[in-house]
């Protein structure tokens, strides 16, 4: 961080918006200061993602042409943005942006947090778009998991991946599905842990998911050919239909159940 | 019981069960379908609106490829008015699919609607040896228009366009050695002759062989 305190000028009510996961230091800062925190990598705003078109390109990561859309709309009195090796050069760049466009701190962090809070909801029984939805929400917060209330259950596939732009691709899959690669790392809070990352069930059919235009479909191509059973995945702002039925027919003719639609 | 496969020109469609048995799969264009009709079992673009249970056109795919296919390793290519699709097995298990309602946009509607626009017979055209580089059919015809203008005869300039769209749904499919292909396409021989490998034409009713193994095997229905 360059300035010495950036939090100093936060009031309890001030909106703090955050992009990529702040390592947990600046998260616990800003819950002890009262700060309302929100999450500018998912969509917070119903509007059209063409007014991002001035600032960045469009053939662009969607969750960063989102937090960048929300940065537009949400009054915001500061962002907090992660361009540490757990997030990406994309983001990088845009906190150059924003700082340009904004008039608010734009402040750089580099989230190199390295003690695991383990991942139980990764592999409960829930709706995968619930499990998406806490883990994403957990960011928020800097309190200790509570395993105990998420037993884990035997996987029937998996998930491998970043937190889609679109969530509804998430509805497709079977209650039983496991979550690996970057959303496994953070949930155990450890965005950093490229071994994490690269971890995949050999024994479940799983799905190599990446945003179009992120470094990562580079590996979630790589693992999708590794894996056995495994099919990859991209998909930019929005899943179309033939993408959807890709994931229904891939999950179905692996003999497991997809949820019906 | 009533399968079908509801594409974006033509509808393909078999009875099955029915006192005279099996009967054989026809063919009906879209345009052209009664508007009340209700079916049992459908796949295909706007399949929903005809049934109350619908199966995913790669499901469909892959179900008829397994049926008709003997050999375990192998890649199936639809290609339809609108769309290409292709699904890979290995050892007799899926491997890898695509869907390409993007870049395939419109390309076997093109075809068809270029030998109707420049009165030609795809039977007669032979082979060409160059070709255009064609991702979509919509953004290939302006090569076609522009191959004309430059003194190319409208023959050639559209069997280019013809064999650009093989190589492109060719590589799609991931470049292998024998592909079987399905769709309206495999009756077309210009088509089927400018894809750089060997072609197994498995004709138009592949996926309501996927319907009907869906039917037997999924929905217990005895056939
Ligand atoms: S999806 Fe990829 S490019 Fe986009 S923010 Fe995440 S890491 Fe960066």
């Amino acid at each position: 961080m360059k300035q010495e305190n950036p939090f100093a000028q936060l009031r309890p009510d001030s909106r703090v918006g955050i992009v990529g996961i702040p390592p947990l230091a600046v998260i616990g800062r800003l819950n002890s200061l009262g700060a309302q925190i929100y999450d500018l990598d998912e969509p917070q705003i119903n509007t059209d993602m063409e007014l991002t078109a001035p600032f960045l390109p469009r053939v662009y990561c969607a969750i960063l042409r989102t937090a960048l859309l929300n940065a537009l709309h949400l009054e915001l009195d500061m962002i907090v943005i992660d361009v540490g090796p757990g997030k990406c050069d994309c983001a990088l760049h845009v906190s150059t942006v924003l700082q340009d466009m904004l008039r608010i701190p734009v402040i750089r962090t580099r989230n190199e947090d390295d003690v695991p809070f383990g991942h139980p909801l990764c592999e409960t029984k829930m709706s995968l778009l619930e499990k998406l939805k806490r883990i994403t929400a957990g960011v928020q917060s800097a309190a200790p998991h509570q395993p105990e209330k998420f037993p884990p259950c035997r996987p029937t596939a998996g998930f491998w991946g970043v937190p889609p732009r679109d969530f509804s691709l998430l509805t497709l899959f079977p209650d039983t599905t496991h979550i690996y690669g970057w959303t496994r790392c953070m949930e155990n809070k450890t965005p950093a842990d490229g071994e994490l990352e690269e971890m995949f069930n050999a024994e479940v059919p799983t799905i190599f998911f990446a945003q179009s235009f992120c470094a990562k479909t580079a590996l979630a191509k790589f693992l999708a050919a590794k894996h056995p059973h495994g099919l990859y995945l991209d998909v930019d702002v929005t899943c179309s239909s033939s993408t959807q039925a890709k994931i229904q027919a891939f999950l179905e003719l692996s003999g497991v159940g997809h949820a019906a639609r | 019981m009533l399968l079908a496969d509801f594409g974006t020109s033509y509808c393909k469609f078999r009875e099955l069960g029915g006192p005279a048995g099996a009967g054989q799969p026809y063919l009906l264009a879209t345009k052209d379908l009664p508007k009340n009709l209700r079916v049992d079992l459908a796949t295909g673009h706007n399949g929903k609106r005809f049934s109350d249970r619908y199966v995913n056109e790669l499901t469909a795919l892959a179900r008829g490829g397994e049926d008709l296919i003997a050999a375990p390793d192998y890649v199936l290519l639809d290609c339809g008015s609108r769309d290409i699709k292709y699904v890979s097995y290995c050892h007799g298990k899926l491997a890898d699919m695509g869907w390409n309602s993007e870049c395939g946009a419109s390309m076997g509607f093109t075809i068809e609607l270029l030998e109707k626009y420049y009165n030609l017979d795809y039977g007669k055209l032979a082979v060409p040896e160059r070709t255009f580089s064609i991702t979509c059919g919509v953004l290939g015809m302006s090569h076609i228009f522009d191959a004309v203008t430059s003194g190319i005869s409208e023959a050639e300039a559209v069997a280019r366009f013809v064999k650009g769209i093989a190589l492109n749904a060719y590589r799609f499919s991931g470049s292998p050695e024998t592909l079987y292909l399905s769709g309206g396409l495999c009756d077309n021989p210009l088509f089927v002759g400018s894809f750089p490998c060997n072609i197994i034409p498995l004709g138009r009713f592949v996926l309501i062989k996927g319907l009907e193994k869906t039917a037997r095997e999924h929905l217990s229905i005895a056939l």
